[in-house]
């Protein structure tokens, strides 16, 4: 021992350094930053999208601007330019009134062909601007308003109206005036219907190329169309491509007449009001639906369809609308949807044809007499009985959205039924946007559905048999082997999912089926077989090294049930030809004709298969973690007191490891729900609502992946694909939510001390 | 006529991997006594009582030489099914460690893996388990409690009612009073000594006072050799080996 006294005590050595307590206040500001912003984040694209589908909920929204009297005689016709600033009033003379909505200039244009003459009937086109006109001598004429937009060099726009006259022609049936027209203009086929006082004409109009100059309109022939009415005529329309009219009688009926080859031929009719007659009937957009609407204010559509069981498209009630007052009904479609403009009585209601919602509803400070909307459908204008017009502002950007749209089931123009349909965009102008969110939604539960199926027992299984079973040596080699599959890139995964997988299985079926069958029964028989072997025997391949006995004899029995499975096919799945009544062995052909359900290359077997291959991992490594985690006095206790591996596992690691089983079970479910590539490459991404296993599904995830790309921002078909984001952020979050609760409680159950 | 050789140890040598543990170990162990095994950390005793059980299996990379014999028969010949073997030897842990069930059902947990399931024989097992462990006046009224709701002695106690239930012919005992408060200890203690009339026990404790308290024969293990072994007074009054001697006076530890 020294002598030395000892050093003394540093006086410093009870402080703390400047340096920890600042850098332990800022590590705490950090992540206390850190934390908030992750809560943030989420909130906020929780947020936007929320603000960007909110628009698809809310209804259309009406503005009445400064009402602008034209005195004068009743009105018969309003009409307007495209961009809904020159609205025109027919009063049945040889006049046209015209209005400057941005100046309020009125001018008048004379319509020459009108002169001298007493008209009887007029109605409108919309689409063609076209004012046809019927005379008390029979006659029938039309005239087109012709809007001519010029542009300034300084950009401004200046319209200018003309009249643009179109020939007479002479009905050459029936007597007395005519009280209603309808002017159907297909272009090369026009259909003229017409009633008189006695008697109901179609006249077929033609365009004749002439050697010089424009073709000329000529009459082809008059149709007497009289004998097929029992009741006097209420009211016509014309089909928009000329080739169809529809005629209402006093008793109620409609008749749908259809020319073909020159004839015009009465082949449909039907009742919409149980007696009382239609006093309007209007075709929408599209040409194949007609709004009908009789005195009492009541509305219905019915639209073109095959019926069940027949080839001929006829007219079925597809929608029924509320009551729109009692009146003189108005009318008047928009050119550019399916909404419209309805009213009678001073009420008016915008409403939408596919959906069947009445978007705006409103009263007028007159009664209208007519209507009609602009060429954007951003306006609309009604006209009273004094020459009153008035603008009204129309803002309606989604009118095919809303809850029914997506989660009800629509009846679509031209289907037979009400269906939960998908299909956003189409080849032409009048296609109607079928945005049912249910296909999509089904899809994503289908796909997850196989997936787990493919992969929750083999996950979970495999998770078990490593955590309780597997000899550690050879767990170190399968832990890091199954991380590396969940590294693989999902979109590699679908890539061979499509183009490789697919095609291999396509015709294999029955050999898959037989594996899938022999695989598990295989592994149950050897285990049994095992299990009353001598002591001796299985001491051979004691501590989990079982595998290496029951392996080969699986593969073998796997390998004899895969090569099996053409024999099976030759054996029971035999399709037989219709026609000539071959028999063919093949999978394929015997799954449609056996059950009615389609059969794709690209199916959710191939979808289950590859999917479950992404998911595996995920439910594998977070259940592998809480089977391991599981302490180890537990087993030792259990194991201790005679328990068998197996009686350990079931009675002790499976309940105390169950909240994680049941979080890794969740984390797959979520994955598959939110699996993108995959779908998209190996499913054929057809929006069916149905459960068939050997066909596709389109996923809510792949249909945005596939459409935002050509959707318009601000488009009801962009503010859907949110929508179907959020159902997804809804479906995970909700499920997240209750699998939490449930987890705690399981936790609770099994807590430790 | 209670058997002097009920387990016998032969030169028995334990590996850990590359890491030896225990060095070619005899010793005979009496039928229904309590044998206490002492030394210091790391001595191998846990390791030599975890091998009457064969509970060293669950570890990898084990291997053994030597033998142990129970009643005349090698643990470790091939005919020996391991299940049916830990039915025959109960075992008690350091730290209580009932499961997460009622009390009833760890009790009859032993019984249950073995396919017994008639309520009769189980309530009567529940009811002599618990009261050969000095447990049943305590909670017979909340036998369907959770077993976590017990105090930490009384979960030990039911651990050992758990062990005892299935009727063993052997209890192992490793530091069943680690974790307890003394008055637990010495409850456990007395249980010891009602329970070796049944039972031949092995406990191990690093106690010396619990050894002289509750054992009839000591042996004390050193760096995984057995140094001496004989009846309790003897190995603590008159020790013959200088280790065994530096130890009980408290010299290390």
């Amino acid at each position: 021992m020294s002598s030395a006294k000892p050093p003394a005590p540093d006086p410093k050595r009870f402080e703390v350094s400047k340096r920890t307590l600042m850098l332990d206040r800022a590590m705490t500001q950090l992540i206390r930053i850190g934390g908030l912003a992750v809560i943030i984040a989420v909130f906020g694209i929780f947020f936007f999208i929320v603000r960007e589908i909110l628009p698809l909920f809310s209804g259309a929204q009406v503005e009445a601007e400064e009402v602008v009297s034209t005195p004068g005689g009743d009105v018969q016709i309003l009409g307007v330019d495209e961009w809904g600033e020159h609205p025109f009033l027919y009063r049945g003379g040889d006049e046209v009134v015209f209005i400057d909505m941005v100046s309020g200039e009125r001018s008048v244009l004379d319509v020459p062909s009108l002169k001298d003459v007493e008209v009887t009937a007029s109605s409108f086109d919309p689409v063609h601007r076209r004012v046809a006109v019927g005379l008390a001598d029979g006659r029938v004429g039309s005239f087109l308003v012709v809007y001519q937009t010029e542009f300034s060099e300084d950009g401004t726009r200046t319209i200018v109206p003309t009249i643009e006259t179109e020939p007479w022609f002479t009905v050459s049936t029936g007597e007395g005036k005519v009280t209603a027209l309808s002017y159907g203009d297909g272009g090369d086929k026009r259909l003229l219907m017409v009633a008189r006082d006695q008697g109901l004409a179609a006249l077929r109009l033609g365009k004749k190329r002439a050697l010089i100059g424009k073709p000329k309109l000529t009459l082809q022939g008059t149709v007497d169309l009289t004998e097929s009415m029992t009741s006097g005529v209420v009211s016509v329309t014309a089909s928009q491509n000329g080739q169809a009219g529809l005629v209402s009688g006093a008793d109620g009926q409609v008749r749908y007449f259809q020319e073909s080859g020159g004839e015009v031929t009465l082949v449909q009719t039907f009742e919409p009001f149980h007696g009382a007659p239609p006093v309007r009937m209007d075709y929408l957009f599209g040409g194949v639906s007609v709004a009908l609407t009789d005195a009492a204010g009541d509305q219905k559509v019915f639209s073109l369809f095959r019926p069940e069981g027949s080839n001929q498209r006829l007219f079925g009630e597809t929608k029924e609308f509320p009551g729109i007052g009692t009146g003189a009904p108005v009318f008047a479609p928009s050119l550019r949807n399916k909404s419209f403009l309805t009213g009678a009585g001073g009420q008016l209601s915008v409403r939408h044809l596919t959906s069947g919602a009445v978007r705006w509803e409103g009263f007028a400070e007159f009664e209208p007499v007519a209507a009609t909307i602009d060429g954007k459908t951003e306006h609309f204008f009604i006209v009273g009985h004094e020459g009153q017009v008035q603008r009204f502002s129309l803002k309606d950007p989604h009118p095919e959205a809303g809850w029914r749209a997506f989660f009800g089931k629509v009846w679509y123009e031209g289907g037979s039924e009400p269906v939960f349909q998908w299909q956003s965009t189409g080849g032409s102008d009048d296609f109607e946007p079928k945005l049912s969110l249910i296909p999509l939604i089904v899809g994503s539960l289908k796909g997850t559905f196989y997936a787990l199926l493919f992969s929750l027992p083999i996950a979970l299984l495999a998770a078990v048999f490593s955590a309780a079973f597997l000899p550690h040596d050879m767990k170190r080699v399968v832990k890091p082997a199954m991380e590396i599959m969940a590294s693989l890139p999902s979109v590699v995964l679908g890539f061979l999912a499509g183009i490789w997988l697919a095609p291999i299985i396509e015709d294999k079926v029955p050999s898959i089926l037989l594996v899938c069958l022999s695989l598990p029964l295989s592994a149950m028989l050897v285990g049994v077989i095992w299990s009353r072997q001598p002591i001796q025997v299985r001491g051979r391949f004691e501590g989990g090294r079982e595998w290496m006995v029951m392996v080969p004899v699986v593969l073998l029995i796997g390998w004899l049930a895969w090569m099996a499975g053409p024999l099976l096919e030759k054996a029971v799945f035999i399709y037989k030809e219709p026609e000539s009544g071959r028999e063919i062995a093949d999978f394929r052909l015997w799954w449609p004709q056996a059950t009615g359900l389609s059969f794709d290359q690209r199916n959710s077997l191939v979808v289950g298969f590859m999917m479950g291959f992404a998911v595996i991992p995920v439910i594998f490594t977070i259940a592998e973690d809480a089977l391991s985690n599981v302490p180890k006095t537990l087993t030792a206790a259990s194991a201790a007191l005679g328990a068998s591996r197996w009686q350990v596992v079931r009675t002790v690691i499976i309940p105390v490891a169950s909240p994680g089983i049941f979080s890794a079970l969740m984390i797959g479910f979520g994955r598959a729900v939110g699996e993108t590539m995959i779908v998209v490459m190996a499913t054929g991404n057809t929006p069916v609502t149905e459960w068939n296993i050997f066909s596709g599904m389109r996923t809510l995830s792949a249909n945005i992946a596939v459409e935002l790309p050509e959707a318009a921002p601000g488009s009801t078909h962009y503010r859907t694909l949110f929508l179907g984001a959020l159902v997804l952020f809804m479906l995970t979050f909700i499920l997240n939510s209750v699998a939490e609760v449930m987890r705690q409680r399981l936790r609770e159950k099994n807590k430790l001390v | 006529m209670p058997r002097e050789d009920f387990i016998a140890v032969d030169h028995f040598s334990f590996f850990y991997g590359p890491k030896q543990a225990l060095y070619g170990i005899d010793m005979r162990i009496p039928e229904r006594q309590v044998t206490a095994l002492i030394g210091p950390s790391g001595c191998g005793k846990s390791t030599l009582l975890r091998n009457m059980n064969r509970m060293n299996d669950l570890i990898d990379g084990v291997r053994h030489q030597g033998d142990i014999r129970l009643n005349g028969n090698s643990l470790y010949d091939p005919k020996v099914e391991v299940i049916s073997l830990r039915k025959r030897v109960g075992m008690v842990f350091q730290k209580y460690n009932p499961f997460a069930k009622s009390i009833y059902e760890n009790v009859v947990f032993s019984l249950r893996v073995a396919g017994r399931n008639r309520k009769k024989e189980l309530d009567e097992v529940v009811e002599r388990s618990l009261r050969s462990a000095a447990l049943w006046d305590e909670v017979k009224d909340r036998l369907h409690d959770s077993a976590f709701g017990l105090s930490g002695g009384q979960q030990q106690r039911l651990c050992i009612a758990r062990a005892i239930a299935n009727q063993p012919e052997i209890l192992l005992m490793d530091e069943p009073c680690a974790a307890l408060d003394p008055t637990a200890t010495l409850k456990i203690e007395a249980l010891i000594r009602e329970l070796k009339e049944q039972f031949t026990i092995v406990i191990v404790t690093h106690n010396m006072e619990q050894a002289t308290r509750c054992s009839d024969r000591t042996a004390f293990l050193y760096m995984g050799r057995l140094i001496e072994y004989g009846p309790t007074l003897e190995v603590f009054e008159n020790p013959k080996q200088e280790e065994t001697e530096a130890y009980i006076s408290g010299r290390f530890s």
